[in-house]
């Protein structure tokens, strides 16, 4: 049974969230959208700044809560919830940005670039680090996310993203001289 | 009035909210996924997927064994054979099956124009080793192409 937006806006603010997740693992649907309300824009943001485009980043959070519905009955409660759910976020991205590359990119190992200034300027919801940091190249806007914004350690993001760990942080580096070169050109 | 100095701005822009709202609901295609894909339906769902998981599997080693172990006869068009076959087989497996996107079939002639330009280019040197791996892997691509839009799970968004 559908339930109005506001009203599940409305009882997410007052449902602890271990509450709404042990309903969830029940089945329930509205205690389901209860949760997608609280962590939405959360999770869209974290697309947004691993994936440097505003439909992939839709396509993605739509597959991370349905990924979520089938695969909440394996959160054990170890972690926080939304540490867990970051940390599927992020795998889900990743393998996103894997899948979508053309055969060229796959075949000769081209690295997928960051949005253009333009682009950038359409995109809303951005604030100054962020607009700077969907312009960064693929590897080192996933380090660097993943690194500065969501607190991963190198040798983490080495795993996740099949590099060794001393490329993770030359890529981290990488971000940072790049970013601030546009910062102080602003 | 000055502008920060960098480190002072990434360190106040880290604090910052990390929210940002999508641009669209995007509730009604979660909410279209999950009520049409029950959890007990899906393990049923998951076998013609593994099927296409495992005969792309197959397919590629196959296509590797005939890279290496048959230098001496016409590679390309032992590889091209063997893939089409695989090919008319998942086309045959997904053919009752609705696909996910209307334009798939345009994204697939895509990779076959990718397919007939490197086949010309290994017209005049058709033991380039290179040439030969970027073919397996447009064939590859295909077969993934045809498995990605028929996976259940996707067509429900």
């Amino acid at each position: 049974m559908l339930i109005d937006a506001n009203q599940a806006l409305s009882n997410t603010e007052q449902t602890p969230i271990d509450e709404l997740v042990r309903k969830v693992q029940q089945g329930d649907q509205q205690a389901f959208e209860q949760l997608y309300r609280k962590h939405e824009k959360r999770v869209y943001g974290l697309c947004l700044r691993l994936l440097a485009s505003p439909e992939y980043a839709e396509d993605v959070t739509q597959e991370v809560f349905v990924q979520l519905w089938h695969k909440i009955a394996q959160f054990k409660g170890q972690s926080q919830f939304s540490t867990w759910l970051h940390s599927v976020t992020s795998n889900i991205a990743i393998s996103y940005l894997r899948k979508h590359k053309n055969w060229l990119q796959k075949v000769v190992s081209i690295e997928g670039s960051g949005m253009n200034e333009q682009s950038v300027d359409m995109c809303h919801g951005l604030n100054g680090l962020d607009k700077l940091v969907v312009r960064l190249p693929e590897r080192a806007r996933l380090v660097f996310v993943l690194h500065a914004v969501e607190g991963y350690r190198h040798e983490e993001i080495a795993n996740m993203l099949g590099m060794a760990v001393g490329s993770s942080k030359s890529q981290y580096h990488r971000a940072r001289q790049l970013l601030q070169e546009w910062y102080d050109n602003e | 009035m000055n502008k920060p100095d960098f480190e002072q701005f990434l360190k106040e822009s880290l604090e910052q909210t990390k929210d940002i709202a999508p641009r669209r609901d995007l509730w009604k295609g979660i909410e279209n996924a999950i009520a049409s894909a029950p959890l007990e339906d899906k393990q049923s769902s998951y076998w013609p997927k593994l099927t296409g998981i495992a005969a792309c599997l197959l397919a590629g080693l196959m296509a590797w064994q005939v890279v290496l172990n048959q230098p001496q006869q016409n590679t390309m068009t032992n590889m091209s054979a063997f893939f089409e076959q695989q090919k008319q087989s998942l086309l045959v497996q997904y053919e009752a099956q609705p696909a996910l996107t209307s334009d798939w079939q345009a994204q697939l002639a895509e990779l076959e124009s990718a397919e007939q330009a490197i086949k010309a280019a290994l017209q005049s040197d058709p033991e380039n080793a290179a040439l030969l791996q970027m073919l397996a892997q447009v064939y590859q691509q295909q077969l993934d192409l045809i498995n990605k839009v028929h996976e259940p799970r996707w067509q429900q968004i």
